[in-house]
């Protein structure tokens, strides 16, 4: 790499690469992707696509002129990331993610019960561990025959590492990408040990058993240097101290790679007293008392650290990890270094499905909703996220569906979502002519806004007056609207008209005086009311004119025949606004309203006094 | 939960089908030998929206297998199925889709095979789906309802359908469910808990509506699915949302009989499940635990499935009888009228469940 060729304190080469990727090692499989475009690409953006395959956007240039104008301006690719013999079919690969949900869900409560019991901050428990085995037997089972695995021991968590890289999406830290980050940065610093990130890097390199990165990045510390080491003496003691004990872990292995740190011991005993031997050589070094003699704090505090990783502190081990495959490794190397992590491991790293233990297991989501929650919410930092924007961009059409996602956010407290999924709902409804199913999934969102928008619209096709022939239509939908603890915007109106026209129609009908005196008290309410539009008034008073010229007695008082022609005076003077609406009624319905209006008050007057 | 009555019972024997495709719905064929049973399938892929069909499978009896006998391909994804027979009969399967075409297909009343099949095509029906269709028992008849506010009759005479609209609300009431409660009447059901009550000798509109509105405004849904028993016709059976199944007695007008879910107060323990009720059939396998006391009030044992995974018997005042406890939602289940001992589920992970109780 062009500018990091050497230290640039002690002059001396160093190689610069703290992550030895060789290109070769797994041997990449190459895909030709034929795009069909005409060079110049400009952009390549690259995806995660369904299931095991990656999505490749090709984009070309904007044409500078009209030559290839009809060319078009990109392409998108899709990749199917497969050997040959793990293509496995959509059903299979369905039937593989709804077997998979229930191992996980236990799972899952395996570790909330684990989390609770013990109430520690972190739930990996020694259980913990056990009850991860069990789940990848389980998917290991679903997955179908396992293959008899070569050598199943993680020799090299390195190439591990990277494959689970490779593995997940670039949107979560690993501690590979942490490593080469920090390789970036390492240039631009002066003194290393200052920063925090380089102990951090330290720390998480160490958990996941990169020995020979850990003891190159230690000697870079800034005590090594010749000008510094006379006064730092003893920190630079305990940098060395700890760099000698990483270099010096006991590995159960007949031998190591070249460059690869550690001691291998080839049976289980002397392994055993090796690694004693080694525990206690920590454990004294921790308990030293040069540590007070270490003036530099981050110096002081991050050896500490590293220290109690290598001890197997278990709280040091979770934070030094980003992803729990790199907690799992870190815990077999320091916690249960007789185990070998063998077929199970394996197996799930081998699949994609390993993809959905903790990320977002885009392929099955995107096929079932119903899956998607399942996982999601366990994901604690992204999920509930994702599954919020995967739950608003489902479909809204059908009605079972619907439900169904309702009731997924319902499980999941997705309130707002769950809202808002009924509002596209009811506008989707209302704009195909389905007005009943509009108004019910507005009211269930409880949308006071667009409830009383399309209290407006409805208005409209309810018209002058409510026909005998349409009641029955209306009849219906005016029930839904509930009674008026329910949200129902304007349209709150419609079950009072209906009431009022409930009374005229038994007025038409001869019924008796009783009943015209409940068609006014009726008809009151509703002037009286502002939630009755005023395009409303004047076919109301309309409507009454039977009410307001009753033979036998006047039927309203002289209050309210007042209320009434104030209505109507206001009427008048609303009519000069432009936006005034016209009730399409005959063109001397106003004039006989207010003269029947005038004759009621006369007799009203005569009768109260 | 200990629920009482339910330790004398064995657990019904079940057996689960894997199918590779999302099963949209389940029917069990009427037979006519006890020794061919077959069962219809509305099945959609997944993966891609083409390709949605209706297969015929034949129950082999001693493994309980299904062997696909005849495949017939709607022209969209089936959104109501329902199975009967004709006066001779022969097996009718009535199948409506989301384009909004119903479709009747009569087989051989032997070895099941499809014989013919009349349609009416999409726009002569509905606008949008077609919620749900029943057919008449005994009697080539359909009813068909949609979200369209539609309610259509659809008579065979011959080799072919005749379409008669009984009534149109032009979306201002949308209507999900639908039975027949006799040759004459049906009932519908819909948004708001809603239940209407038809009667095809009295033109114009429901002769009777039910409001259901007895949850004070808190909480409504939606009817998906309605039973009404031959020999209790004047009660009518729903299943809806937030676990709900109740009974409208047409004597006592608006007051609900709750079986299950909202609405229960102080009873609220014997709801056998929270969400959807994706459908309810009269069990007639399961006698009342109160022999003792069966007056036409009182309403029989019902089997209803829910999203929430849940196959069970409810029964009026009685705890619930869970038969399936899925992690998954159980989308729609049949009882076999010749064998009410045996039950068959679709589950929501493209699989089927037969249930054969003791």
């Amino acid at each position: 790499m062009p500018g990091i060729a050497s230290d640039p304190r002690d002059g001396s080469p160093v190689s610069s690469a703290l992550v030895p990727f060789s290109p070769d090692a797994r041997g990449p499989a190459a895909y030709p992707l034929h795009h069909g475009l005409k060079p110049p690409i400009s952009r390549l953006a690259i995806s995660w696509g369904r299931g095991n395959s990656l999505r490749v956007s090709f984009f070309r240039r904007a044409p500078a002129d009209d030559s290839d104008g009809d060319e078009v301006g990109g392409k998108v690719l899709e990749v199917r990331l497969s050997s040959g013999d793990g293509d496995i079919s959509d059903p299979q690969s369905r039937r593989i993610a709804y077997g998979s949900v229930s191992p996980f869900a236990l799972l899952q409560s395996r570790r909330n019960s684990v989390a609770s019991l013990s109430k520690m901050s972190s739930p990996y428990h020694v259980e913990w561990w056990e009850y991860v085995m069990e789940y990848s037997k389980d998917i290991n089972s679903l997955l179908g025959d396992p293959k008899s695995l070569p050598t199943p021991v993680i020799e090299d968590p390195k190439g591990v590492m990277q494959d689970y890289n490779g593995l997940l999406s670039s949107t979560q830290a690993t501690v590979s990408s942490k490593l080469v980050d920090f390789q970036k940065e390492l240039v631009t610093l002066q003194i290393v040990e200052d920063n925090a990130k380089y102990w951090e890097v330290l720390s998480s390199t160490l958990a996941v058993g990169w020995l020979d990165v850990v003891v190159k990045m230690l000697r870079l510390h800034g005590s090594y240097q010749l000008d510094q080491i006379g006064n730092r003496e003893t920190e630079n003691g305990l940098v060395e101290a700890v760099a000698v004990l990483i270099s010096k872990m006991p590995r159960m292995r007949p031998e190591l790679g070249s460059g690869r740190l550690g001691e291998c011991y080839r049976a289980k005993p002397d392994f055993i007293k090796a690694w004693e031997k080694w525990r206690a050589q920590i454990t004294k070094l921790a308990c030293s008392s040069y540590w007070v003699y270490c003036d530099h704090h981050q110096t002081r505090e991050g050896l500490g650290n590293m220290l109690q990783i290598m001890l197997g502190n278990t709280n040091s081990l979770c934070t030094s990890t980003c992803h729990w495959i790199e907690l799992y490794i870190a815990h077999f190397l320091y916690i249960r270094p007789l185990t070998v992590p063998s077929t199970e491991m394996h197996a799930v790293k081998t699949n994609d499905h390993y993809a959905c233990i903790d990320k977002s297991p885009f392929g099955i989501i995107t096929d079932n909703t119903e899956i998607a929650p399942i996982y999601l919410t366990s994901c604690m930092k992204q999920g509930v996220g994702l599954l919020e924007i995967l739950l608003s961009k489902q479909p809204v059409q059908h009605r079972q569906i619907l439900l169904k996602i309702v009731e997924i956010c319902r499980l999941n407290e997705l309130h707002s979502v769950s809202s808002n999924i009924m509002k596209i709902a009811g506008v989707y409804h209302w704009k195909h002519g389905r007005r009943g199913s509009g108004v019910y999934w507005l009211q269930q969102a409880r949308d006071e806004v667009r409830l009383n928008r399309i209290a407006q619209q409805l208005f409209d096709s309810v018209g002058q007056s409510l026909s005998d022939e349409s009641f029955k239509q209306w009849e219906g939908l005016i029930e839904l609207l509930g009674s008026e603890s329910k949200a129902a915007g304007g349209l709150e109106f419609l079950h009072r008209y209906r009431d009022f026209k409930k009374f005229l129609k038994q007025v038409n009908d001869g019924k008796s005086t009783c009943a015209a005196q409940q068609a006014v008290e009726s008809l009151i309410s509703l002037m009286k009311n502002p939630c009755t539009p005023q395009r409303f008034w004047l076919p109301l008073l309309y409507d009454s004119l039977k009410l307001l010229n009753w033979q036998e007695c006047p039927l309203l008082n002289v209050s309210q025949t007042n209320l009434l022609l104030n209505k109507l005076q206001e009427l008048s003077m609303a009519r000069l606004r432009p936006d005034f609406i016209e009730a399409e009624l005959a063109p001397q319905a106003s004039g006989s309203v207010r003269l029947a209006l005038a004759t009621n008050l006369g007799r009203a007057i005569l009768e109260e006094q | 939960m200990a629920i009482p009555g339910t330790a004398l019972r064995e657990p019904p024997q079940v057996h689960r089908l894997p199918q590779s495709k999302y099963i949209d719905s389940v029917r069990w064929l009427p037979q006519q030998s006890a020794f061919d049973r077959h069962a219809v399938l509305a099945l959609s892929d997944p993966s891609s929206d083409s390709s949605p069909s209706l297969e015929i499978l034949s129950l082999s009896s001693q493994t309980l297998s299904l062997t696909t006998q005849c495949i017939w391909n709607p022209p969209s994804r089936v959104s109501s199925l329902r199975t009967s027979q004709t006066p001779t009969l022969k097996p009718v399967i009535a199948a409506a889709t989301f384009s909004g075409s119903l479709h009747l297909l009569f087989t051989n009343s032997i070895d099941a095979s499809l014989e013919s099949e009349v349609s009416v095509p999409e726009e002569g029906l509905h606008v949008g789906p077609v919620s749900c269709v029943d057919v008449l028992d005994g009697g080539a008849e359909c009813v068909s309802v949609g979200e369209d506010g539609r309610v259509n009759l659809v008579s065979v005479s011959g080799s072919r359908l005749n379409l008669r609209r009984i009534f149109d609300s032009h979306g201002l009431v949308s209507y999900t469910a639908v039975k027949w409660a006799s040759p004459a009447e049906f009932v519908t059901g819909g948004y708001g808990f809603s239940l209407q009550w038809w009667d095809q000798r009295k033109p114009g509109g429901a002769v009777s509506q039910f409001k259901g509105d007895w949850a004070e405004g808190t909480t409504s849904g939606i009817v998906h699915s309605i039973d009404i028993h031959p020999s209790r016709k004047h009660t009518c059976l729903a299943g809806g949302s937030l676990g709900t199944v109740f009974a409208w007695d047409l004597r006592w007008q608006q007051k609900p009989i709750i079986l299950s879910g909202v609405g229960r107060g102080e009873t609220a323990a014997h709801s056998a499940c929270e969400s959807e009720v994706w459908e309810v059939q009269y069990d007639r396998y399961t006698k009342s635990t109160n022999t003792g006391n069966v007056s036409s009030s009182r309403i029989l044992p019902a089997m209803i499935c829910s999203e929430d995974g849940i196959l069970a018997v409810v029964e009026q005042d009685e705890e619930p009888i869970e038969l399936l406890a899925e992690p998954c939602a159980i989308n729609s289940f049949d009882i076999d009228r010749e064998n009410p001992s045996d039950v068959i589920c679709s589950l929501e992970w493209e699989s089927i469940a037969i249930l054969t109780r003791p």
